[in-house]
């Protein structure tokens, strides 16, 4: 009989939270995605939107400004006025941005790990699949939040800031829709990219995926709206929904005429959607039959 | 049949204390109840498969298996889709058993938050996150177990240093060669400083001397008083760094336990193959034709010896001790041809009418 001496201990200090341990993942994941110089140009680009969107607030209290540039402060106002259209419009750019975004973005999050039979590595510790869809998620989250509700809110708070806590209080609303619509984008974009990542394990195959859901059923749902004259079909069109979504949490008209209700249900439904179909691929082994 | 080994056709139910079912039997209630404590403290130092089958869908992975694996090296054996990965996947937790319940030192294999900071795993892939280095690596996924940054930095050194790759810590992964990779699995796997080390395919692909470096290792960290588990398909390796073997074939097991009792086991169906070399072979094949046991005796053509087979090796041995004493022979060596992981393979998973395998 062996006799084992036990002179072999484990690690018995302090741990940190269960909670933060997911940030591990988006560690090395971003600082792979910002060794693209060309994801670096693009990821700059983002930032113009809000940077005319800071300009446009600039010239607008700044007399002097528009004295020099020859324009009356009248017909700046009633070209532009700074509500609720204006940073949902912005929204709505940046969302487009934010799209393009995790097309560049989405598909090289979880299919190497895939491909590599890498999940093991992480799902061998005391870390489930909802944390490594949390880590990968948060990759996308923190990208598309810098170029959405992070500067929208700020220009928010410049606005109020120099109209006055009169204009604070009456555009409030804003404030809320500009975060809570951005993280709607954030959580059905980033889970369908992820989906489709876990689903379709070659890069370029999976951004064509990704453009085909976002364009070809926009399309299609646009054309069967026309022929059929219902807003059901719109519902394959996941920018009219998020519009939809939007519009009812900025207070402005609907784009068209899908209940702002049922664009809810159908984002919530595609998300979880995307979520079952993440969570049945993110599996630490595949069975080969 | 000794107690430490296993033969088994299909069901593989062994003799194992501690194990729901297969308990020895004690006498009163407050023995019985003394015996279940024991058992259960027996069981919590070691790894149990108590009935375990696991199914993907209609397809077999392994089923009925009941192993209860001490501390030391177990060899998992057996020929691709026997079901070694699928064992070890069900020992770290990574699959569910579809019935039955694995135990790895009392703890169930669904609670992640606990079994892992006991367990370490290294699974056959070359499987990284890509643009890491070495360093990286083990240092991103101590984090990921919890570890704070001096602390994971501190752990990532001393496993590197362990396996030996301190130099290529900063290296590229994917750089690394095949050796490299293994090792560098080997020191996420034991990075976090676990009880019970699962390591699948550990030797593929390595060279001699990263081989024997990597055997060393392993041996060391078990004589430490580790757990390792180790699946390979190099057999005279399984052979000489396994203090138990389990045998895989179709699912099932086959056989498990000390390899010289397993092969003992079998000496009915394959009699033991005994190798001598001694000065008179023709006078040891006359007396050893003489013994019922004996089934085979056949002169080396160099005639300095005789390759025997044996249904009873141990009667075997007690007649040539006492035809040394009786008759003078001179022994050079006596060995066991045959004892070996690769023998028992042959006979019980290469030969169709072996006695394992599904029926």
């Amino acid at each position: 009989m062996a006799v084992y001496e036990r002179t072999y201990h484990r690690y018995d200090g302090p741990m940190t939270t269960p909670r933060r341990r997911f940030l591990v993942v988006p560690r090395y994941a971003l600082a792979g995605v910002m060794r693209s110089r060309a994801f670096v140009m693009f990821y700059l680009l983002c930032f113009l939107p809000p940077f005319a969107g800071l300009i446009a607030i600039y010239l607008r209290h700044n007399l002097s400004a528009l004295k020099l540039l020859n324009v009356p402060l009248d017909r700046l106002r009633e070209a532009l006025p700074i509500d609720a259209r204006f940073f949902a419009g912005g929204l709505s750019l940046q969302g487009f941005l934010a799209f393009v975004l995790a097309v560049v973005v989405a598909p090289a999050l979880i299919s190497p790990d895939l491909r590599n039979n890498g999940l093991a590595l992480y799902l061998s510790r005391p870390f489930s699949r909802a944390e490594y869809v949390a880590g990968k998620l948060s990759v996308l989250a923190l990208l598309i939040s810098t170029i959405t509700w992070i500067p929208g809110i700020l220009l928010f708070l410049l606005q109020g800031y120099l109209e006055g806590a009169g204009w604070f209080v009456a555009q409030g609303r804003v404030l809320a829709a500009l975060f809570a619509g951005s993280w709607v984008l954030i959580v059905s974009l980033s889970l369908l990219a992820l989906a489709v990542s876990a689903w379709v394990k070659w890069k370029p195959v999976a951004r064509i995926v990704l453009l085909i859901l976002f364009f070809v059923m926009n399309g299609f749902g646009r054309v069967m709206e026309m022929a059929l004259g219902t807003w059901w079909s719109e519902l394959l069109s996941m920018r009219v929904v998020v519009e939809t979504v939007w519009a009812g949490l900025f207070g402005l008209a609907l784009p068209t005429g899908m209940p702002a209700a049922a664009a809810w249900a159908a984002l919530v439904a595609g998300s979880l959607l995307c979520l079952g179909l993440l969570l049945r691929r993110v599996r630490a082994y595949e069975v080969v039959r | 049949m000794s107690p430490g080994a296993l033969i088994s056709g299909v069901s593989g139910v062994s003799g194992v204390p501690g194990v729901p079912g297969v308990a020895g039997v004690a006498g009163g209630a407050a023995a019985a109840g003394a015996a279940s404590a024991a058992g259960a403290a027996y069981a919590d130092e070691r790894i149990v498969f108590d009935d375990v089958s696991k199914f993907y869908g209609e397809v077999l992975g392994v089923n009925r298996v009941r192993l209860s694996l001490p501390a030391g090296i177990t060899g998992l054996v057996g020929p691709n889709g026997s079901g070694k990965t699928t064992l070890m996947n069900l020992m770290v937790g990574l699959l569910r058993p579809s019935r039955g319940t694995v135990r790895v030192l009392g703890m169930a294999t669904d609670r992640p938050e606990l079994l892992f900071r006991r367990v370490g795993y290294a699974t056959q892939y070359d499987a990284f996150p890509p643009g890491l280095t070495g360093y990286q690596l083990i240092e991103s996924l101590l984090r990921v177990h919890g570890y704070d940054p001096a602390q994971a930095a501190a752990m990532t050194w001393q496993a590197l240093e362990r396996v030996g790759m301190v130099e290529a810590a900063g290296r590229k992964v994917a750089a690394y060669s095949k050796g490299m990779r293994q090792r560098v699995k080997l020191a996420q796997a034991i990075a976090h400083r676990p009880s019970v080390l699962v390591l699948d395919e550990p030797l593929n692909g390595l060279d001699p001397m990263a081989r024997a470096e990597l055997i060393a290792l392993l041996r060391e960290l078990a004589a430490a008083g580790l757990y390792v588990v180790v699946s390979s398909h190099i057999l005279h390796e399984v052979d000489l760094i396994s203090d138990q073997v389990v045998m895989l074939n179709g699912g099932y097991v086959v056989a498990e336990g000390d390899i010289v009792e397993v092969r003992d086991e079998m000496d009915e169906q394959h009699p033991a193959q005994v190798l001598i070399r001694c000065d008179r072979p023709e006078l040891l094949a006359a007396r050893a034709f003489e013994q019922d046991h004996v089934v085979e005796a056949r002169m080396l053509a160099d005639r300095s010896g005789l390759l025997l087979r044996t249904r009873d090796a141990g009667r075997f041995y007690r007649m040539l001790n006492q035809v040394v004493i009786d008759q003078g022979l001179t022994v050079e060596s006596v060995a066991p041809a045959d004892a070996d992981v690769e023998a028992v393979y042959q006979y019980l998973i290469d030969e169709p009418s072996g006695n394992g395998g599904r029926s």
